[in-house]
């Protein structure tokens, strides 16, 4: 809401300056945004009178004016306009102007004619969109005078909450300066001169549905003259951010402005008339295949669900949302119809969002209106119809529903309020608060409900004899229905800085687990592992479901949910890049790497706690799931290292770090060689198993294809990404590691060295020689790997070291060469593997 | 053997090996010297065969002027090799020398993400407070995200969030984490004290200062007899725990359908510390989060009387925090995961 502080004094003494006003505007709730200085920039443009409209003598689209400025000689000033004549007042900026936009004025010399200035268009000084013509003043503008004294103003910008529908006005938020300055406020006389005709004559108006237009005042007025309206209307409203159009849509736009109060005007000769000549107008939804060209000139197919206001022959306007192009006043209207109603805000906040036309109108439609404004709004629209077009206003006003309900009452308790508050104010004081709001209060006398709830499940409570006050709300103040309403009203007005500050002395709830304790851990010891945290979008585009949807069986660790079910869809989608809900998060990490090569940043470690999300049936689903991805070097090169690659050990080495941390056993990889999004040679499986078996990691580690990253045009080489359900994500700690005592005899290690075939997976071997090696043999560690002479093309050798140890006792040599010679013989029979001794 | 000759040769030996010290050139002949001198079968050793031939009486004689050479000897070696050792030492050190000016071996630094490190840091503030985080599900209904929380359909408060529908029947994705509000009051007892971390979303176009994905923090706390001075002096504690001791804060008023009254919680510009700048609009304070008193009808809808309970809940951006701490300009760096802003975070 753009509040002109010229305007807002019409209604209220304002004392403060700008600033002091804003902030305490601002702690009373009326947040404002912006102060805007108005005329800052017409310095040196002063209002003149036109004494000569001339041809230049060298230049045929030019004019030679002369202009007097009150005092002085006459100036000479060289103007392009083609609506200037002699008598006009208007804007004229001397040498030495500064407009906006930076535009020096200077003396000029225009085809051989010196130029003493410039007339100033309404484009010229930001005062409005008209660029073709000069301002023309009116004609009692006092010459002489700067602009900047006669139309500069401020104006504050005050964000309105939704639940104060009445401050969306002038006198709205006089209302609010009066109570914080106790001034009082000034209403503008509203008296109309009603001496035509009596509007019975005129005018019919049927409702056809009360609950959706609950009620219509309808005003006429004859004879007007549709022109321009008064200057300092026109001013006034591009203040506040309203477009001029005509002194009679002016004049609706001005009581919209001022009392809050939408008001539409039609060109009376556009509706149709009844066997009596007069005018009716119906207000009723559209029927199916109606449609209505509307003031913006789009021709636009309407509904049922829109509410119209309509004639016998069909749709005139939708109402409270934008009138219809036929019915438009024009400079050809000789008589006005004035449209003031109360609509259902429901309707009209549903039909302004189907047809994308919220206007100033429709956004105070839909907040709700004071039943009265429709009456009051009717008149003073007349009455400034009047004074500005002229015409006569018919007797009268065709009124659906004159009676005016009374003023809510609302009973509170004022110990409830200091309770709520934390406050001891009692009962006088709160009554004296609110009676700077025009909220009156009276102690009730006997029991009575207090609200405590209002809407579609209303619920109030017994308050006995002398416990609640009672309050009469002022009728614009739709607001304020229930106890709490009340209670925020004190604290508003009273000052939330009154409400003394203290520390909660409540009773200290039980304690619970935090679900974020494992996330935490994880997330602290990758990134002291040097991998850095990412948190991409979880909406994603279609593409990116369709080309990163894991094939391989989705195994959950324990405690952890699922993936599974579809792909959840955004039905009003920002962009199609972020319409689905993503199922995994490789992708994202993929993009991530792809977008930060594009920076020039290509040696990328990173990953991402973060959700999938899915739909069984009607039902959502929502998983967690760790991400990494590896890209360019691990270590990039320094003068004192070699670069090297990131490569799967790396991503392997992560997984094998987090099993670390939730004390779970060595991760175990299973060649996947089928997933579409992974290398077919260089991705497995994993999982990591707690003590009693259940899964604390399960996921998959990789390359990704070469075609994906063909396919998303990735700039870096290789990408390595694994994802992984890790249990404790959702929630959950990490268990206490069980500490063992330490071997009290020093284990003994030996090295063993096969060979095997290429097929034979390093796994196997592992698992081969721990099965074989009996209970001494506490850990069995691959130290090393050989490829070439003597071992053929097809095979290697693998050298593991072997730990023997007990905790009771030492482990002699004879038990190990036993156990060594067991595995031995156990790799050789079951896998084929030559020992070498 | 003469007494006399035995007695000369000691003394020649003992000046030949003082001169042989002299030149030796490092540890390693000195060894050599010293078990030529002083060995087993050494030169000292020699000599000393001849006592055999000696009178009995002149033997001690000898003994003593064996011993005195012999301890010459070794102290002369011992000084030598302190000597030789010292300079060699020094040599090798020498040697040894690297320029310690260049730059060390790089270890990998990660990182945290500001808007996760927020978050958990909010969280671990109120953690100290007593309040315990609770999850909910990011895909909500428009029961729990709007109309339990006092906002009907078709409310223009609904203005407030631009929201984003999924194509599963009356769902939508929260816009808020104020749904979580309910959730706890429906799964725990007063008193109650609770934080709902979490991803929401909007259907808001993408600028510095807007987001379609962010993250919200909401806070809860209800008994019998919470109050607003309650909530101002927690959030006091909450801008001193976060922003600094001794911030000043304010409230003003708020709006929220879900509260009532609702608040708008200010700290003192972090940039200007009060007479107004650019960071803070010129107004001297910076919001830090929106709160109230939670709506009797929302209280209702969790579950528990609203005449006997009362309580207060409060929301916040992690992000928004993140900013104010950090100085960070543009809300878009917090999810374009480029690396050179995500690295300034350690």
């Amino acid at each position: 809401m753009r509040v002109p502080l010229s305007w807002l004094r019409e209604f209220v003494d304002v004392d403060l300056a700008p600033e002091d006003l804003a902030a305490r505007l601002t702690l009373l709730g009326m947040e404002v945004k912006g102060i805007e200085r108005r005329g800052t920039d017409w310095a040196n443009v002063v209002v003149g009178e036109l004494l000569a409209v001339e041809k230049h003598p060298n230049a045929d689209r030019l004019s030679l004016t002369r202009v007097n400025m009150g005092s002085g000689e006459p100036l000479e000033i060289v103007c392009g306009a083609t609506n200037i004549a002699v008598g006009q007042r208007v804007p004229v900026a001397l040498p030495g102007a500064v407009l906006p936009g930076n535009r020096r004025i200077e003396r000029t010399e225009k085809m051989g004619v010196v130029s003493n200035g410039m007339l100033c268009s309404g484009d010229e000084l930001g005062l409005n969109a008209d660029a073709d013509g000069i301002l023309i003043l009116a004609p009692e503008t006092p010459l002489g005078a700067k602009l900047a004294d006669l139309y500069g103003d401020v104006v504050l910008d005050v964000d309105v909450k939704p639940n104060r529908g009445d401050a969306l006005s002038i006198l709205g938020i006089a209302r609010e300066v009066a109570a914080l300055t106790g001034g009082t406020v000034r209403m503008p006389a509203i008296e109309v001169a009603d001496t035509g005709e009596p509007i019975e004559g005129r005018l019919t108006v049927r409702v056809d549905d009360e609950r959706l237009c609950p009620r219509f005042v309808g005003r006429w007025v004859d004879g007007v003259t549709v022109r321009p309206s008064p200057d300092w209307v026109q001013m006034r409203l591009l203040a506040a951010g309203i477009r001029p159009i005509s002194n009679v849509v002016d004049a609706s736009n001005y009581v919209m402005v001022e009392l809050g109060k939408p008001i539409h005007t039609f060109d009376a000769a556009a509706v149709a008339r009844d066997g009596s000549g007069r005018a009716g107008i119906v207000v009723r939804p559209a029927a199916a295949g109606e449609r209505l060209e509307t003031l913006d000139h789009v021709d636009r197919a309407l509904d049922p669900e829109a509410l119209l206001i309509a004639d016998a022959n069909g749709p005139l306007g939708i109402a409270g949302v934008m009138g219809g192009a036929a019915s438009e006043v024009s400079n050809a209207t000789p008589a006005v119809i004035v449209e003031s109603a109360i609509f259902d805000p429901v309707s009209i906040r549903r039909t302004a969002f189907r047809f994308a036309l919220r206007s100033e109108a429709s956004l105070r439609f839909e907040k709700g209106q004071e039943f009265r404004l429709a009456r009051v709004g009717a008149d003073r629209t007349a009455q400034l119809i009047l004074a500005w077009a002229g015409g006569s206003v018919a007797r009268g006003a065709v009124d659906t529903h004159p009676e005016e309900p009374t003023p809510r009452r609302v009973a509170f308790r004022p110990a409830r309020v200091d309770r709520l508050l934390g406050t001891s104010l009692g009962v006088d004081a709160q009554r004296a608060v609110l009676e700077r709001v025009g909220i009156e209060t009276e102690v009730s006398a006997g029991p009575i409900g207090v609200a405590i709830a209002a809407g579609p499940t209303p619920e109030s409570v017994p308050a006995g004899a002398g416990h609640a006050v009672l309050a009469t709300i002022p009728t614009w103040r739709r607001d304020i229905e229930i106890e709490a309403d009340l209670a925020e009203e004190i604290a508003r007005i009273h000052g939330y800085e009154e409400v003394p500050p203290r520390r909660p002395s409540t009773q200290m709830p039980a304690w619970r687990e935090t679900p974020l304790a494992a996330r935490d851990a994880l997330r602290g010891a990758l990134a002291g592992a040097g991998l850095t945290e990412v948190v991409s979008y979880a909406l994603v585009s279609a593409r990116m479901i369709e080309a990163f949807a894991w094939t391989v069986d989705d195994r959950p660790a324990a405690g952890e949910a699922a993936r599974e079910g579809a792909p959840v869809t955004v039905t009003n989608p920002l962009s199609m890049d972020h319409s689905i809900l993503r199922q995994s998060l490789v992708g994202s990490l993929v993009e991530v790497v792809d977008t930060n090569a594009r920076h020039g940043q290509t040696d990328l470690a990173i990953f991402e706690v973060g959700k999938g999300y899915g739909r069984v049936g009607d039902d959502s689903r929502e998983w967690w799931r760790l991400g990494l991805a590896f890209a360019g070097a691990m270590e990039p090169p320094a003068w004192n290292r070699p670069r090297r690659e990131a490569d799967i050990e790396d991503a392997k080495g992560a997984i094998e770090l987090v099993a670390g941390l939730l004390g779970s056993g060595v991760p175990k990889y299973t060649p996947l060689g089928d997933e579409p999004i992974l290398h077919p040679g260089r991705s497995a499986s994993v999982e990591s198993r707690f003590a009693d078996g259940s899964l604390a990691i399960a996921g998959v580690v990789g390359e990704l294809h070469p075609r994906l990253a063909e396919a998303w045009d990735l700039r870096a080489h290789r990408v390595v990404v694994a994802e992984l359900s890790v249990a404790g994500l959702a929630g959950g700690s990490l268990t206490p590691e069980r500490s063992v005592p330490l071997p009290r005899f020093q284990p003994i290690e030996r090295d063993l060295t096969v060979d095997v075939p290429d097929r034979v997976a390093a796994a196997a071997v592992t698992d081969a020689v721990s099965a074989a090696g009996g209970s001494a043999l506490e850990d069995t560690t691959l130290v090393g790997t050989y490829r070439g002479h003597p071992l053929g093309p097809d095979e290697r050798s693998l050298t593991f070291r072997l730990r023997f140890g007990a905790p009771d006792r030492a482990v002699g040599e004879a038990e190990i060469d036993a156990a060594i010679g067991t595995i031995s013989d156990a790799l050789r029979e079951n896998i084929g593997a030559r020992i070498r001794s | 053997m003469e007494l006399a000759q035995l007695t000369q040769d000691l003394e020649t030996l003992a000046a030949e090996t003082a001169t042989a010290l002299a030149g030796a050139p490092d540890v390693a002949s000195l060894d050599a010297l010293e078990v030529d001198v002083l060995g087993k079968k050494g030169r000292l050793t020699g000599v000393l065969r001849g006592i055999g031939a000696l009178p009995v009486d002149d033997r001690p004689k000898v003994g003593a002027v064996a011993n005195r050479v012999r301890a010459g000897i070794e102290a002369e070696i011992a000084e030598r090799r302190a000597v030789l050792g010292s300079a060699e030492l020094d040599a090798r050190l020498a040697a040894e020398t690297i320029d310690v000016t260049m730059p060390g071996r790089p270890f990998r630094h990660g990182s945290l993400h500001p808007s996760i490190e927020s978050m958990f840091e909010i969280a671990r503030i109120f953690g100290q407070f007593g309040f315990v985080v609770h999850e909910s599900p990011e895909i909500e209904d428009d029961l729990t995200n709007f109309q339990d929380l006092n906002i009907p359909p078709d409310h223009p408060a609904r203005d407030l969030w631009d929201t984003l529908y999924v194509d599963i029947p009356g769902h939508l994705l929260r816009t808020h984490t104020s749904p979580g509000q309910l959730h706890v009051m429906r799964t725990m007892q007063p008193p109650i004290r609770a934080l709902l971390p979490g991803r929401c979303f909007r259907y808001e176009a993408i600028d510095a200062s807007h987001g379609s994905e962010f993250f919200q923090v909401e806070g809860i706390m209800v008994d019998e007899g919470t109050t607003m001075g309650d909530l101002r002096g927690l959030l006091d504690e909450f801008a001193h725990a976060m922003f600094g001791a001794g911030k000043r804060t304010r409230f003003r008023p708020g709006y929220y359908p879900f509260t009532e009254p609702s608040v708008a919680f200010d700290v003192e510009c972090l940039v200007c510390g009060g007479p107004g700048c650019p960071a803070c609009g010129r107004s001297g304070w910076m919001t830090i989060l929106g709160a109230g008193m939670i709506h009797p009808v929302v209280l209702r809808r969790g579950g528990l009387d609203p005449e006997r309970y009362q309580g207060f809940a409060f929301g916040m951006g992690p992000e928004r925090i993140s900013m104010l701490r950090h100085r960070i300009t543009d809300l878009r760096l917090f999810l374009e995961n480029d690396v050179r802003f995500l690295g300034q975070f350690r």
